[in-house]
């Protein structure tokens, strides 16, 4: 057993009493690919980040070889071999491939510390070229694919000659047909003797790719397996403590009438782009409709024009055979319900307190949250009304009036999912309902998007997690580059088909 | 909430220290000079009366800015505003004589209207054209300025006056003292009364809150954004214009050159150590207003120049704001190792 | 002829503050600091220099007492906003207020003055005379005899340019301004940048307020940088930082202060041709939001 790296006791608690990391140790040992699993929340990336130096651990000791280490940034990671790429990956899309990659270790000439550009981007091509990486060094980040963006955030560490490789959630921005292209590089890299450390929720990559995996639960370690010697629903039972099912809950239930209808929808850049191209497509009540693709393919677009952020260019959006265009986003709040994709962006005001966030929308529309001429609001139905709702949804609180910030996320997208769901409108929308969720809630969000579906309303669901749509979803229609590419009935389908649509738009024969 | 106000007296304990290690090292005697600010702002019934008077376009000025920066516009312009309102209550008292009755609050609305007329100018520039209200209400400030000065000195002057000034206005324009306090302070806790209510239950104040947090949001909910926008200015320009028509009501009687030069400013320093919160605005803009006061008496018995209180102010601003900020985070850490040492014991 | 010859130096002595200033919060605006101390930052260096200069009967110290000034208020603005993460809106602001009384203090504790201090003790930066570039026409009383600073702001300009896009400095100072994250896990410290920033920003403030109190004119007046630091700022966001642009834009409002004079001379009053370069600040951000606008529409 030759230990490379390893950690023992670490302690890491987030002011003022989360214990994000409780007393952890494991080793990780040379020309391995070890991954470290968990439901959201579980600790991981803590876990790494730690390793790392970018945030400083309480207790507990870090090994290289046996001698004792600590990193105080990450630049004192990087000069021990060790580097991380992070989930949201953090470029700068001014820059091209190059500036990104040597930044912070730049070739300079002459005095003044010009930048030998000449030598930086002839270094950059020899190490693509030795990794066989194909990248162009001159393109510019914000133009390339987020794939190929991650390839630039793992040759940044490869420049600077780490051995081992720490990535967060890797294939979370991948296409499924991108996926194996990864794992071949990274297998790549162990066989050259160099130990991948891979964080990840999902169980069937990380059955295929790692050696050994580590499985942690609400910040504490409870075991290291080899993947040989295990599977996944002895890993999904480690990671809940409790058994997990993998099959939907959906059972069969009639559609009803049309209730959206989406027809020739096209949204178009002043330089003619269209970024939605002549969508058509209806949700009918009582049932769930997924659109699966890429991020950036006009989903953004769909969502903007249906809420009306953004009138389309051409085409019409109608709900309940009304039409959409030229209606106020509050006329539209009389239709729609939207759980949007971002919760601290989009669907809440963090620092508003919960009984203000509950309400929103609401004051508006219910005749009983005003007071004197509609003027005044009227507080004492608020906070029935936030009682009511925190009751009924099962909303974990303190105190309505505390921030909106100091619940956690399930809890928050459970206030943000129940005030849309009490707007009793006919078209709900959801963008990526249970990003970020621990399992529990994920379930919880699931059994009420289900439940929607009894109670006859249209459910329109965008998200890219595609196990997630073949669980609720009836049908899925998948977007490509603007357009609908696909309408499947989710029984007659399988991922590797959605997934191969969302990458190339076609089924290739 | 105790987090509030231990954060805030810990912020004005050190900044006073600060400011007693100023005075120090210029040779004062920081515990005399502290003293005869006192005394001369809160030390008997004349001096409490005239740091409520100087409190009453400070907190107002205070009150725009909070309001402004709370519900998203950055109104700068209080400056602008302030002076403009003033010039407009005094152009009514120049030339419209009525009983008091009548007249007062006729002078406080052509106030009003006069600021939210120069506010609501940048507002419509940003809707329109979509020009930044920071840069514009700044820009509108220097305009008003010079504007003001060109009024006193040509049409409205007082061509007996020694210096550019218009006439007196009319003295039913003029605010009475109740006793020995000035009126003007009753239209100020009026206007906090009426301007807390508003914006905390109030619709149009709750939507201005939350478009303030994440305009986006308030957005998607169906909050009319434009239209909020729009009315956060004019209500703001309104505040400091009545500012300035009291200043003139209550005060010189006249628009004097240099009339309110630095209330709105410091107004909007207020704002910013009372956190945008109005009742802090309140109490921060008193201690300010003692803080000016106080230094011009002081500087008669200990010879300690008044100016020294604008140097106190900005070190108030940053020690009170910094003093905030970092001991949200000092009470999060602390709180952070206790629990990890509990854990160690429970461990071993 | 001379008309238009003076037209040219005043609008060239308009803008030199005004460049300085805002190549100084480029630097900032680059590293992504929402740095508007600029006015303070010039007017601590006004009175600075002229009590260095006074002190000392040099100009050099006077310059030198300048950029001290301005490093002053850099100094807390780093400490309260990059050690302690205050608001940068709130610390600039604060920190103005704090340049004014202070000057206006010191004006009165040191010189015993109010208002205006002036004394025939005090060296004025020289204006230099180019042998023999003076002697063509027309150019030549342009390019000739203008105040050392503002050759300075010239090599300043050239400076700052290289600085921002041919080296490693600059590389990552404005990837401290595009994605602090980005550089910080490049190894480099995102608020080491920003510390140097501020620093350069007092040197280009320093020589700003200089020009103002021992170039332009010789004295220091209370609150004599009236305005030119919003200017400056304006400046920064109109041309998004860049220094060239910046160039053109101060030449710009150089021109509009110098044509108020210029109409002052024609009977209009005073007060109004003060208002020139605000209300054309007004104009180029009309412009500016125009620009913006087209902008948005094409890449949606």
């Amino acid at each position: 057993m030759n230990d490379f790296i390893s950690l023992e006791r670490i302690v890491k608690v987030y002011p003022p009493s989360v214990l994000a990391v409780d007393s952890v140790s494991v080793e990780f040992r040379k020309g391995e690919i070890h991954s470290i699993v968990g439901e959201n929340g579980a600790g991981k990336s803590t876990l790494m980040k730690l390793l790392y130096g970018l945030i400083p651990f309480d207790s507990g000791t870090v090994k290289m070889n046996g001698a004792p280490v600590r990193f105080h940034t990450p630049g004192d990671a990087i000069a021990r071999g060790i580097g991380m790429v992070h989930q949201e990956i953090e470029l700068i899309p001014q820059y091209a491939v190059w500036e990104n990659v040597v930044l912070g270790a730049e070739p300079v000439r002459g005095p003044a510390g010009t930048l030998d550009t000449k030598r930086a981007i002839e270094l950059v091509r020899q190490k693509i070229d030795e990794f066989q990486f194909n990248l162009d060094p001159l393109a510019q980040v914000d133009r390339i694919s987020v794939a190929a963006r991650q390839k630039v955030e793992i040759l940044k560490l490869l420049y600077r000659n780490v051995s081992v490789l720490i990535l967060d959630e890797p294939t979370a921005v991948l296409t499924p047909q991108e996926i194996p292209q990864l794992f071949a590089e990274l297998k790549r890299l162990r066989d050259k003797g160099n130990t991948i450390l891979f964080i990840s929720h999902r169980l069937d990559e990380v059955l295929e790719l790692s050696d050994r995996i580590t499985v942690m639960r609400k910040g504490k370690k409870i075991a290291t397996v080899a993947a040989s010697e295990t599977d996944k629903e002895a890993l999904a039972q480690m990671m809940v403590g409790r058994q997990v099912i993998f099959t939907s809950k959906r059972t069969p239930h009639a559609r009803g009438a049309s209730v959206f209808e989406a027809k020739n929808l096209s949204v178009a850049r002043r330089d003619g782009l269209k970024k939605l191209d002549d969508v058509s497509f209806e949700v009918r009540a009582g049932e769930i409709v997924g659109i699966a693709g890429v991020e950036g393919n006009g989903q953004f677009e769909l969502v903007n024009s249906i809420m009306g952020l953004a009138a389309p260019s051409a085409g019409t959006v109608a709900v309940g055979g009304r039409s959409l265009s030229g209606l106020s986003i509050l006329e539209r709040r009389k239709l729609v319900s939207f759980v949007p994709q971002d919760r601290g962006k989009m669907g809440a005001s963090l620092a508003a307190s919960i009984l203000d966030n509950a309400i929103m929308t609401h004051h508006r529309l219910e005749a009983r949250f005003a007071a004197w001429r509609g003027l005044v609001l009227n507080y004492k139905h608020a906070r029935e009304f936030a009682d009511t709702l925190a009751k009924r949804f099962s909303v974990q609180m303190a105190s309505r009036q505390n921030q909106f910030r100091s619940l956690s996320g399930g809890n928050q997208q459970k206030v943000i999912l129940g005030r849309e769901l009490l707007l009793s409108t006919p078209f709900f929308l959801m963008d990526q309902p249970t990003r970020g969720l621990d399992v529990g809630s994920i379930e919880y969000v699931h059994g009420e998007i289900l439940a929607m579906r009894e109670a006859d309303r249209a459910v329109l669901v965008i998200s890219a997690d595609l196990e997630e749509l073949f669980l609720i979803a009836d049908r899925i229609l998948v977007m490509h580059r603007g357009q609908i590419v696909a309408d499947l009935k989710t029984e007659k389908t399988t991922i590797e088909e959605v997934g191969r649509y969302m990458l190339e738009g076609r089924v290739s024969a | 909430m105790t987090r509030k106000i231990v954060s805030g007296l810990l912020g004005v304990v050190i900044a006073l220290a600060v400011g007693a290690l100023i005075m120090f090292f210029q040779g004062y005697e920081p515990f005399a000079t502290y003293a005869a600010l006192a005394q001369f702002s809160l030390g008997g019934m004349a001096p409490l009366t005239t740091t409520l008077k100087n409190a009453v376009p400070l907190v107002l000025t205070g009150l725009s800015a909070a309001i402004a920066f709370a519900s998203g516009p950055v109104n700068l312009g209080q400056p602008g505003q302030l002076v403009f309102g003033a010039l407009a209550a005094t152009l009514g008292g120049l030339y419209i004589n009525l009983p008091p009755a009548l007249e007062i609050p006729l002078l406080m609305v052509f106030a009003i209207l006069g600021g939210a007329l120069w506010s609501g100018l940048a507002g419509l520039l940003r809707q329109a054209f979509d020009m930044s209200e920071f840069i514009v209400t700044l820009m509108l400030n220097m305009i008003a300025d010079f504007f003001t000065a060109w009024a006193i000195a040509y049409p409205f002057m007082d061509h007996k006056a020694f210096s550019p000034m218009t006439p007196p206005i009319a003295q039913s324009g003029w605010i009475p003292d109740l006793g020995p306090l000035n009126s003007s302070v009753l239209v100020l806790i009026a206007a906090v009364a009426i301007m807390w209510f508003v914006f905390q239950r109030w619709r149009a104040g709750y939507e201005w809150r939350i478009t303030g947090q994440n305009s986006l949001f308030a957005r998607l909910g169906g909050c009319d954004v434009r239209s909020n926008f729009m009315a956060v200015m004019l209500v703001t320009g309104a505040l400091a214009g009545l500012a300035g028509g009291l200043v003139v009501m209550g005060g010189p009687h006249r628009f004097i050159k240099g009339l309110g030069a630095n209330y709105a400013w410091d107004g909007i320093m207020i704002a910013i150590m009372a956190n945008n919160g109005l009742i802090e605005t309140l109490i921060y803009g008193l201690f300010v207003a003692a803080i000016q006061t106080g230094a011009l008496g002081m500087e008669l018995i200990t010879n300690v120049p008044s100016e020294i209180a604008q140097v106190l102010q900005a070190v108030l601003v940053l020690v009170i704001v910094a003093t905030r900020e970092y001991a949200a985070l000092i009470f999060d850490r602390l709180a952070a190792r206790r629990q990890a040492s509990v854990r160690k014991e429970r461990a071993a | 002829m001379n008309i238009l010859i003076g037209l040219i130096t005043g609008m060239i002595s308009g803008a030199t503050p005004i460049l300085l200033a805002a190549l100084g919060g480029t630097l900032t605006f680059y590293a992504g600091i929402f740095n508007i101390a600029m006015e303070g930052m010039m007017l601590m260096a006004a009175f600075f220099a002229v009590l260095g200069s006074f002190a000392l009967h040099s100009w050099v110290l006077g310059l030198l007492f300048a950029v001290g000034g301005a490093m002053i208020l850099a100094l807390i603005f780093i400490f309260f906003s990059v050690v302690l993460d205050t608001d940068e809106f709130v610390t600039g602001i604060a920190l103005n207020l704090f340049a004014l009384g202070s000057t206006t203090y010191l004006l009165r504790q040191i010189f015993k003055v109010k208002g205006v201090f002036t004394s025939k003790a005090i060296v004025s930066v020289p204006n230099i005379r180019i042998p023999l570039i003076d002697k063509i026409p027309f150019l030549g009383p342009i390019v000739s005899g203008r105040n050392l600073i503002v050759y300075l702001a010239v090599l300043a300009t050239i400076l700052c340019w290289y600085l921002v896009f041919r080296t490693r400095f600059g590389l990552r100072l404005r990837a401290a301004g595009y994605n602090a994250n980005s550089l910080d896990s490049s190894g480099v410290r995102t608020s080491r940048m920003r510390i140097e920033a501020l620093l350069l920003c007092a040197v280009f403030c320093g020589l700003a307020g200089a020009y103002l109190s021992l170039g332009y004119v010789t004295l220091f007046a209370e609150n004599m940088t009236a305005g030119r630091g919003w200017i400056s700022l304006a400046a920064i966001i109109l041309v998004d930082g860049h220094p060239y642009g910046i160039a053109l834009i101060s030449l710009l409002f150089g021109f509009f202060d110098g044509l108020g004079l210029f109409l002052q001379s024609y009977g209009v009053s005073s007060q109004f041709t003060s208002m020139v370069p605000y209300i054309a600040t007004l104009g180029a951000l009309y412009v500016y939001a125009r620009r913006n606008r087209e902008r948005e529409r094409n890449r949606l």
